[in-house]
């Protein structure tokens, strides 16, 4: 009888189940996708350019279940008080209480399973669209992902398994502790009025203080190593709650105090509503912070390693393509690429040396890679070669030996085509140039206007190279295609990962902040009946509504970026710059978080502002 | 007296949709209030009491007929027109009292004047002295959640008054009153009417609140049944009530 009774009160209430279901099947497949990569320690370790990728994952694991936890005790007590009031009247009307918890216990665990099983199924599927729609823009084959991974749905069963079991028993706990009374005015009491903020001074500092220790962390991650890469989380993240949770409450106060902004038309209310719920969303907004923080940083460090190949090539040498002898076909894919600098140069070799035309190397003076470390600058060669005659037998004495200046002798040794075979290089005067024995030969170099622009015809090229010399594998070339190819396939791992985990973790973000929106949504509903009633029109309170959502939604768009911006130097160790077009997934961030905040407003308008 | 400022003619209301479940909750009702009015409408559970009041709070439509509030039709307004009018014109009491949880009690009863933009500077002089009239000026820093019923209910007239609206209108306002608080809000409403002129229209269950009223209106299955006046002490008036009420229910059974 009483689950018949219950079942019927739920009907009542399917879109506050609606929401609370679809709020926790997005946080099982945010966690289910997390854990696919997390317990895949081979993808991982094979595909990381990090070296302690495992770590990244652990201190990553921690976070997310942390995030989860709140997550779910918010969740809980939804659920709880969606059905307070109901079991308040039926204990009134003498149920017992034993049935009541044994009601909610069970009602916990069926939505618990059944959000689960639908969670991971989601989940399965997530990963499997991401993985496979990542790898296909990415241009890259995953190895030894699985968007299936068994070890990842075991532990998202088991971790939620214990957290549903935890928030049943909380669920039993209230109840053992209320009184009937309390039961039924449920819905009235707890947080009708705002609590009186006092400046919490201390709480404030002691975020401020956590902060700017996870932000050290963060600037100096290379050097604090492992120590930092835990300090870095834990203090960011502490510092975060704390600042939202005791600094937050007093500025939405302080808005509200502004008479000049609140007393015109409805504002006044916006300022009230807002200011009444602010203390209820501190704890919420911060986690919100948090999971922009990580979902946007994964992403902005998955293009960073993304565009960190070709910045890598760029600063391999001031020369995109050196070839050796040009044949045919090799001119041919020349003929495709805008060059801004193109030099020939003579020369001839015998088993141990190669001779260079000191008349070729004076008239196409070469370009020289001067780095800063961060981006590549040129240089032409500008130091004198040796002059006059030259004797051939005095160069090649390794004692005495061919005295080049600093530039030439860097200019030269860039003038390879592998590391496979080593030959002293010696620039002779045409009169000993011409005595030398052997057939003369042609160094081509060639600078294209845009390196990323011909990757085709690079590949091409180095691809001919192999076949000329058929004693050289692809390991022996020195070409700058050669070495973006092999960073890039170091990196897309990383980038795979990155971008992977950025989308979790937004998907996640996106989910919190809305359940939390449209769970207290339908109690608002009779304070914008109530403005209907006294006369303020429907589009104002729209507006009203806008506005509101809109200042809920800044806050943490501030600090999570705030956080990115800052994040990005822990990469700097191995990324040249981390922050190269970072503005990219920036935007593309704050398209997405603007979209989802319309979506927001107009859920929430639906449930506020029915039609009239 | 004056002009009138309720004009209800001929209005009908029906409930449900047309083929389906349809209800008559007002079948042709006509009357109107003159201005300075104090009018009572009684009359049994169901009788369309709510219904009357809340067409002629623009609440909700009349299914056909006219309703004129100070001279302006408010049968073929658009939405947003209502809204204005609502805010401008008319002031609510309602029986579940419908403060704003989230603002102080200042900050509600000043609502009404954000509403009509009125300078920052007039707002807190008009809430203490509409505050004082109705003895809350203590309350005024307090949120809902900190005070009584009657004090709500209080603060709720004040929203009301505060804007000098043409009529004020109530649907058992006195419902979820002890007869203490209930005394004293209607001593209140029937001063504002005597000394300020204030227009009251009034729903009551309640033959004692109705007593304070100068003119009842009886309705009885959605239709007028009977009109009485006020003329001689509130003492004869309220026993005149029962009696109406009586027959009524003799009526009814
Ligand atoms: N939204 C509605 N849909 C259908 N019928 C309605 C609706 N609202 C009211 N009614 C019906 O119209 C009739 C009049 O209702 P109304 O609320 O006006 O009564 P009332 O006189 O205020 O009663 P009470 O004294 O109990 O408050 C009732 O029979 C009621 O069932
Ligand atoms: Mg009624």
């Amino acid at each position: 009888m009483l689950l018949k009774l219950s079942l019927a009160g739920m009907k009542g209430k399917l879109k506050d189940y609606f929401v609370l279901l679809s709020g926790l099947v997005m946080t099982i497949s945010v966690f289910y996708m997390f854990q696919t990569l997390s317990w895949n320690t081979e993808f991982i370790k094979s595909n990381a350019m990090i070296r302690n990728i495992q770590l990244v994952f652990i201190v990553g694991s921690v976070l997310l279940s942390v995030v989860t936890i709140l997550y779910m005790l918010y969740t809980n007590s939804f659920l709880l008080s969606l059905r307070q009031k109901q079991f308040g009247m039926y204990m009134m009307l003498g149920a017992k209480k034993k049935s009541i918890k044994k009601i909610m216990f069970v009602e916990t665990m069926v939505i618990g399973c059944a959000s689960l099983v639908i969670g991971i199924t989601v989940g399965i599927g997530l990963a499997f669209i991401v993985g496979y729609l990542l790898a296909g823009q990415l241009n890259i084959t995953l190895e030894g992902y699985q968007s299936f991974y068994l070890p990842a749905v075991l532990a998202t069963f088991i971790f939620f398994i214990v957290v549903f079991l935890c928030t049943a028993l909380i669920n039993h706990i209230k109840l053992s502790r209320v009184q009937v009374l309390q039961l039924i005015y449920s819905d009235v009491h707890p947080d009708d009025m705002p609590i009186q903020k006092k400046k919490n001074s201390w709480l404030i500092l002691l975020g401020l203080i956590s902060l700017s220790l996870g932000y050290v962390s963060l600037i100096f991650m290379e050097k604090l190593r492992e120590i930092g890469l835990f300090a870095a989380p834990t203090f960011t993240t502490l510092g975060t709650y704390l600042l939202f949770i005791g600094y937050l409450p007093v500025i939405v106060n302080r808005m509200q105090a502004n008479k000049r902004w609140t007393s015109k038309g409805v504002t006044s209310f916006t300022f009230a509503q807002l200011n009444f719920r602010i203390q209820g969303l501190t704890k919420i907004l911060a986690t919100v912070a948090m999971l922009i923080a990580l979902g946007a940083g994964a992403i902005s460090a998955g293009l960073a390693f993304k565009n960190s190949a070709s910045q890598m090539a760029e600063m391999m040498g001031a020369y995109d393509v050196i070839i050796k002898n040009p044949n045919a076909e090799e001119k041919a894919l020349l003929k495709n690429i805008h060059f801004t600098e193109e030099n020939q140069y003579r020369f001839k070799e015998d088993p141990d040396y190669t001779y260079y035309l000191r008349d070729d190397l004076e008239n196409q003076r070469p370009l020289l890679l001067v780095s800063d470390g961060r981006k590549p600058k040129f240089k032409r060669v500008t130091e004198d070669l040796p002059e006059g005659k030259i004797s051939l037998s005095e160069v090649k004495n390794p004692e005495v030996g061919q005295q080049l200046s600093d530039e030439w002798d860097r200019a030269l040794w860039n003038l390879r085509t592998n590391y496979r075979v080593f030959k002293q290089m010696i620039v002779l005067d045409s009169e000993t140039y011409h005595e030398i024995q052997g057939q003369e030969k042609l160094m081509y170099i060639g600078k294209s206007d845009k390196f990323t622009d011909y990757l085709h015809e690079w590949q091409g090229i180095d691809k001919l190279a192999l076949e000329k010399d058929p004693i050289l594998t692809a390991d022996d070339l020195t070409s700058k295609y050669s070495f973006y190819n092999m960073y890039s396939s170091f990196t897309s791992g990383t980038m795979f990962m990155g971008f992977f985990l950025g989308i979790a973790f937004l998907a996640m973000m996106a989910s919190c902040l809305m359940f939390k929106i449209l769970s207290g949504a339908s109690k608002d509903t009779s304070r914008y009946q109530m403005l209907r009633k006294i006369g303020v029109r429907r589009s104002a309170l729209s507006t009203s509504i806008y506005k509101e959502l809109f200042i809920i939604f800044l806050f943490p768009a501030m600090v999570g970026l705030a956080h990115v911006l800052i994040g990005m130097n822990m990469f700097s160790f191995i990324i040249l710059n981390p922050y190269y077009r970072i503005w990219v997934p920036i935007i593309i961030f704050l398209i997405i978080y603007c979209l989802y905040y319309v979506i927001t407003v107009k859920l929430y308008k639906q449930i506020v502002l029915p039609k009239e | 007296m004056g002009s009138p400022v309720v004009e209800v003619r001929n209005v009908q209301k029906v409930y449900g949709k047309k083929g389906g479940n349809q209800f008559k909750a007002l079948n042709d009702v006509t009357f109107s209030m003159q201005e300075g009015e104090f009018v009572g409408i009684m009359g049994p559970s169901g009788s369309g009491k709510t219904t009357l009041l809340n067409v002629i709070s623009t609440l909700d439509q009349v299914t056909s007929g006219e309703i004129k509030i100070d001279n302006v039709d408010i049968t073929d307004m658009g939405q947003d027109e209502l809204s204005d009018f609502r805010s401008q014109k008319l002031g609510f009491i309602f029986q579940d009292f419908n403060l704003l949880e989230n603002m102080t009690i200042a900050e509600n009863i000043a609502l009404p004047l954000y509403l009509q933009g009125t300078p920052a500077k007039n707002i807190d002089a008009k809430v203490v002295t509409v505050a004082k009239r109705l003895g809350i000026e203590e309350l005024l820093q307090k949120y809902p959640a900190e005070i009584s019923g009657g004090q709500k209910q209080r603060s709720a007239a004040a929203r009301a008054l505060v804007h000098e609206p043409t009529v004020i209108l109530g649907d058992e306002p006195t419902g979820a009153l002890d007869s203490k608080n209930a005394t004293s809000l209607l001593e209140t409403m029937k001063d504002l009417n005597d000394r300020q002129n204030v227009s009251i229209m009034m729903v009551t269950h309640d033959a004692y609140s109705a007593s304070y009223c100068q003119r009842i209106i009886f309705i009885q299955d959605g239709k007028l049944h009977k009109e009485i006046h006020r003329s001689a002490t509130r003492e004869l008036f309220y026993k005149e009530i029962l009696d109406v009420l009586a027959q009524l229910g003799t009526k009814n059974a």
